[in-house]
């Protein structure tokens, strides 16, 4: 018999009170439309009041940026006259040197949306116009070592706060803007690696395996997205001015990886590297070889091993003293594993992903990433767009990953040129003429 | 961020696992009112998670990870089999800024709980719904998992060493956390939007969606180049050395990414290997990458009797990218992570005072607040029922009685 329902410990949590009076209850809904098509939305403009002046380079910054460009935000980016340097950083066609100039192809993806104009903030006048743009801006972003937005503008973060009080800083570094480490050098394979996802995968008698490409950079840019959206929001109904707020890749690495760091605490066992198990425990989550590839198996519940077992052809597996509860399949989990692997090997991933589905089994073919582009799902529900650059022709990018109910998006606009919208911003928006325009050209400041 | 105005914010979170669940608990970090949502019935599974043990030492409430991504919540429970249940929820939706769901498609319609219908009583509700790989196509039905999305986005294709051998799910079920961070993201942008248009609107997140964006390069270089890339493991496709080093003792390693000259010749300085600046294998960037598997040789010689911390600390101060590859523990202890107090101290019910993971933003004046604890089953019925929704005791217990809510597990 179960005892006594537990009483919470610690503080309460809140309960609100009183109500906001919901006047809208009565309003009538007839804007309502959903249609969750193909056709439908790559390009938002939920965010088309808000403004950003983006200071940021390489990934995590752009990409915060870039989502909120995506959903209508105004983001004008500011790089120095010789360009940031992603846009030296592949892939470019013929191979991913770092010698091609205007841009690579994560440059490419990564700033569309948004408008580019040059700055060189070492130049006063290029510094007051920089200051001009925050003036208007709601957000600033920036991804320099920590002190360097300082050195570059002539004020610290909370000068800039003091003379534009609407404006929140978002500023994204390695370690975050203090503590021991906070200049130390860094890189992806560092990241991963401090951060705690490295060692756990791999085979328990080689080196740990990093994960691939720089997604830590893409989790920071998300968390930073998210700090700004909150910093608006504070603005708008609590605080009245903007604030300052501080985003380190290490920490945003450390947050994603909560199996490890609370679970350790819970159990006292720190986990180690399995192979091709992703945890050992009372299911069966491997990764298997099947006759053209791999496929990701995720047998966790009494019903999904019932589907495994009826899948192989082999019913009566459910009955088996050995594997009659999750308990027995966390003991016995490498002789089921040895009934398992024999025959994903003799079967290939199309065939193994439809009787799976059809058992509602969790087990997915390994794709390539050629495969991601070509798969059904996504072209049925027209994720991929397709984007004229410029520079690299026709490319194929992610859209975005939210569809909203109220909008109809525009076409994605391609990643600025270096200083291409120079005139535009500075000549449209602030009016500067165009002798002040090319002076400023000749001067190396834009 | 604790400021009355935040407290304006109600969310109703019926979602379960990890990444709708974490859209809650970052909105309840800036202070919004979140009320979770189980099922004596069919509680979020997410309990059983990495927990186990006898009925009587209540296992469903000793799941780490539950307790790590709902915490500041407010815990109902009501069963939605029952009208009587669909009744008391939609009444909450009624009151509510934001609903927060990842049901399998079409739950929500068969509940009578659709966006149309909710929105027509409420229309200013935000409502987002996070199916695994999206509410059309021909895998609208397909359950999914972290683990499953993250191979579906190209991630796990990539996962595996230099030198061949299978693909490597990640460590973390990427899709969960990345779903959830989106899912957030989409949720502050349609409140931020309801504030000029009156009116809020339904999102749909598609967690694989979310994830693809992360492997852009990888998709952008198949693209330009043709080819697709295989899985590099620990290596570089330019600089060298670029590897994990076992060092002295169990299960020790070190991570070392060296990007220029300068950081090269710090690497043989602080390992005492001068001799190899003169080793024509590897004078050059590109003689390094050519020799990389000698020069990995060399290295792994090298930090094979080192300590891990003392030489991560020394090349660090040299200016090399290194750093350990903690472990959870290491993790924990790490120097910065702690200089700047990451992780906090929560006590709940059941399990006690355990170190979770705090902001990773750091607002100057609002600061996230992380340190409620994750509701036990059921734990605030009567608490919601009576002060959100105005019922008297024998309303409430007209509902106990009839099972619709309750505080145990029922099979």
């Amino acid at each position: 018999m179960p005892g006594n329902p537990p009483t919470s410990a610690g503080t309460p949590n809140r309960i609100q009170k009183p109500m906001r009076p919901r006047e809208h209850l009565t309003g009538r809904a007839d804007w309502f439309q959903i249609r969750l098509g193909a056709d439908l939305f790559m390009r938002y403009n939920s965010l088309s009041d808000i403004r950003v002046v983006d200071l940021t380079h390489h990934i995590a910054g752009p990409y915060a940026t870039r989502m909120l460009a995506e959903m209508g935000a105004e983001v004008i980016k500011i790089e120095p006259p010789w360009g940031e340097g992603a846009r030296r950083r592949g892939p470019t066609r013929g191979g991913a040197g770092e010698e091609t100039v205007d841009r690579g192809g994560l440059f490419a993806f990564l700033n569309t949306n948004k408008f580019g104009v040059t700055l060189d903030l070492r130049h006063e006048r290029a510094r007051e116009m920089l200051l001009a743009m925050l003036e208007r801006a709601d957000l600033l972003f920036e991804n320099f070592a920590p002190g360097t937005l300082q050195k570059l503008v002539g004020l610290s973060p909370n000068d800039i706060l003091e003379r534009f009080p609407r404006l929140s800083i978002i500023s994204i570094s390695n370690f975050g803007q203090d503590g021991p480490d906070r200049d130390a050098p860094i890189n992806d394979l560092v990241l991963f690696a401090r951060g705690g996802w490295t060692y756990p995968v791999g085979e328990p008698t080689r080196e740990p395996l990093t994960p691939p490409g720089s997604l830590a950079q893409y989790i920071g840019g998300l968390f930073a997205a998210i700090g700004a959206m909150q910093a608006l929001y504070a603005r708008n109904f609590a605080l009245g001015r903007g604030q300052h707020v501080d985003v380190s890749l290490l920490e945003a690495t450390v947050a994603t990886m909560i199996y490890e760091t609370v679970a350790f605490q819970y159990s006292g066992v720190a986990r180690v590297r399995v192979g091709k198990r992703y945890l050992v425990g009372p299911y069966l989550i491997v990764t298997l070889a099947c006759r053209d590839g791999y496929a990701g198996l995720h047998c966790v519940t009494d019903k999904q091993f019932e589907g495994l077992c009826e899948m192989m052809g082999r019913p009566e597996l459910v009955r088996d003293e050995r594997f009659r509860t999750a308990l027995l399949r966390m003991v016995n989990n490498d002789a089921l594993l040895a009934i398992v692997e024999p025959f994903f090997r003799e079967h290939d991933r199309a065939f193994l992903y439809r009787e799976g589905h059809k058992r509602k089994l969790p087990l997915v073919p390994i794709p390539s990433i050629a495969e991601v582009l070509e798969w059904e799902q996504l072209k049925a529900r027209g994720y991929f767009e397709t984007l004229r650059d410029p520079v690299l022709g026709e490319i194929r990018i992610p859209g975005a990953p939210l569809r909203l109910s109220s909008h109809r998006p525009e076409p994605t606009r391609p990643a600025p040129r270096l200083g291409e919208h120079n005139g535009l911003i500075f000549g449209e928006r602030f009016g500067l003429d165009d002798a002040e325009l090319s002076r400023l050209r000749q001067a190396g400041m834009i | 961020m604790s400021t009355a105005t935040h407290e304006r914010l109600r969310v109703v979170d019926l979602s379960m696992g990890w990444a709708g669940p974490l859209v809650g608990a970052m909105l309840t970090e800036m202070g919004a009112e979140v009320i979770k949502i189980e099922d004596t019935r069919h509680f979020d599974w997410w309990r059983g998670s990495l927990s186990m043990g006898p009925p009587e030492e209540h296992p469903i409430e000793r799941s780490a990870v539950f307790n790590t991504v709902n915490r500041g919540k407010l815990g109902v429970t009501l069963n939605l089999a029952d009208p009587r249940g669909v009744e008391v929820l939609k009444r909450l939706a009624v009151t509510a800024d934001v609903l927060i769901e990842n049901y399998s498609a079409g739950v929500m319609e068969r509940l009578g709980l659709s966006y149309r219908v909710l929105s027509e009583l409420n229309p200013r509700l935000v409502m987002i719904s996070m199916p695994s790989f999206g509410a059309e196509g021909p895998e609208r039905d397909a359950r999914g998992y972290g683990n499953t999305v993250e191979a579906m986005a190209g991630v796990t294709g990539l996962t595996g060493y230099h030198d061949g051998g299978q693909p490597y799910t990640l460590s973390n079920a990427l899709g969960d956390p990345v779903g959830g961070l989106n899912g957030m993201f989409a949720v502050m942008v349609a409140l931020h939007e309801r504030e000029r248009t009156g009116r809020g609107q339904w999102i749909e997140l598609a967690q694989v969606e979310a994830a693809i964006p992360l492997m852009a390069e990888a998709l952008l270089d198949y693209q330009l180049n043709g080819k697709i890339p295989p899985p590099r493991g620990n290596r570089h496709p330019r600089y060298a050395p670029h590897g994990i080093y076992r060092c002295a003792g169990e299960d020790n390693w070190i991570a070392v990414g060296v990007e220029s000259e300068a950081q090269w010749r710090a690497l043989l300085g602080a390992l005492g290997l001068e001799e190899l600046a003169a080793d024509p294998r590897f004078a050059t960037a590109e003689a390094r990458k050519r020799n990389e598997d000698a020069l990995d040789d060399a290295l792994s010689r090298a930090f094979g009797s080192r300590e891990v911390e003392e030489i991560a600390r020394r090349l660090i101060g040299a200016g090399v990218p290194a750093g350990q590859v903690n472990s959870a523990p290491a993790v924990m202890a790490d120097e910065q992570i702690q200089a700047r107090g990451f992780f906090v101290p929560v006590e709940r019910a059941v399990v006690g005072t355990h170190l979770y993971p705090g902001a990773v933003a750091r607002f100057s004046q609002t600061p996230l607040e992380t340190d409620r604890p994750a509701p036990l089953l059921g734990e605030h019925n009567e608490t919601v029922l009576r002060e959100v929704l105005g019922m008297s005791d024998a309303e409430i217990e007209a509902l106990e009685r009839a099972g619709i809510i309750g505080t145990r597990p029922l099979e």
